[in-house]
């Protein structure tokens, strides 16, 4: 049976949970960050995103609703996280379609979900589910240690290129630039959250399970990305004849 | 290893060589006080005055300048938005609060707070 982890354990325990599930190291986040993509592949990347980051405010107030009135640094996060998501400056998802457009699609398409694969969708729900039904320390741990706290080692190798290779101006690719430090932050808070509310042997592996599931999943998206828009059009070295 | 000193917490932090660390980030982790609301660069609560080692620290980007304004040209950053790579010192005022709203920041709130007119009394307004 587990045994309760003290704080340094417990912090080191579930930046391991995320190590080896990076989705900086999905083959999609590789290839953009060399800059192998064509704007087609980043607009369909964006028509993907937007159903997994649009709905973020949705996710944590579902955690928010969750957590108990004692749990006030909590509940502040969440909201402050939620705020600025939705009306402290430019929505995110205004910023998300403003590159997208960038890129060449529609507002229309980036917002109809049928344009996204089915692995998104899926993430989509898991991230619903787990705010909805987890313990807020666990939703925490899953949606914001699991999922958020990656996104500036993503953005900080992504970004330069979609500057300096891809030619996009800084307005273009704002969204890359504000996660690359608004994370840094929710990312640390949402640590916090769980060091201080995952207060049980049970819940703090709770919290490492949902967290490896939550880099699994991101993992998952990304790599389907370049599965349904990258690899059909790559090069094949030595391909296999047709079959009859 | 570098060394962040946070000297109105008399506070010193190490990272490891090579990283390149957000200072808010860190203050969080370990606790140095520097004050904060946002974490998108808006509020301006977690600025901060580069005592040593501003060349130590990522170029500001142009969220920052722009929010800075004037404090930028006299050695301020925004903890949220700055990264360092090497030995800093930074200060601040401990009861520092927000600053001025940006005008884009009250753009924004007028255009989802006051889309509905809320002054005719009308009925069915969720005043």
């Amino acid at each position: 049976m587990a045994e309760l982890l003290n704080t340094t354990d417990f912090r080191a325990a579930l930046e391991d949970a995320i190590k080896g599930r990076e989705a900086k190291n999905a083959s999609f986040s590789k290839a953009w960050a060399n800059g192998e993509l064509s704007r087609e592949h980043l607009a369909r990347w964006a028509e993907n995103h937007y159903h997994y980051v649009g709905p973020f405010a949705d996710y944590l107030a579902y955690i928010y609703a969750n957590a108990p009135d004692t749990a006030t640094d909590a509940k502040d996060f969440l909201l402050q996280n939620m705020y600025e998501e939705e009306i402290s400056d430019v929505r995110h998802t205004d910023l998300l379609i403003r590159f997208a457009e960038a890129c060449g699609t529609t507002r229309e398409r980036v917002m109809d979900i049928d344009n996204a694969t089915a692995v998104t969708r899926a993430f989509q729900g898991w991230c619903y589910a787990v705010a909805f039904r987890e313990h807020f320390a666990v939703a925490t741990a899953a949606l914001v240690v699991g999922l958020e706290s990656q996104v500036p080692s993503i953005y900080r190798r992504q970004y330069p290129v979609l500057i300096e290779r891809y030619g996009f101006t800084e307005e273009e690719a704002e969204f890359f630039d504000l996660h690359i430090t608004s994370d840094e932050i929710h990312g640390e808070r949402g640590y916090q959250i769980v060091l201080d509310h995952a207060t049980t042997p049970e819940l703090q592996q709770r919290c490492l399970q949902l967290v490896r599931h939550g880099a699994d999943m991101r993992f998952a998206y990304t790599k389907a990305l370049y599965d349904t828009y990258v690899a059909p059009d790559a090069p094949v070295a030595d391909p296999e004849p047709a079959l009859a | 290893m570098p060394r962040i000193r946070f000297e109105t917490a008399d506070r010193e932090v190490t990272f490891p060589e090579g990283d390149e660390v957000n200072l808010l980030r860190v203050a969080i982790r370990h606790e140095c006080g520097i004050p904060f609301r946002c974490a998108s660069g808006n509020c301006g609560t977690d600025r901060v005055r580069v005592l040593h080692g501003a060349d130590q620290l990522l170029p500001a980007r142009r969220r920052e300048r722009d929010r800075l304004g004037e404090l930028y040209e006299q050695g301020y950053r925004l903890a949220c938005q700055t990264y360092v790579a090497g030995d800093v010192t930074v200060a601040w005022d401990p009861d520092q609060r927000e600053m001025e709203a940006s005008g884009k920041v009250y753009d924004r709130l007028r255009q989802v707070w006051l889309a509905k007119d809320d002054t005719a009394g009308s009925p069915g307004s969720d005043g």
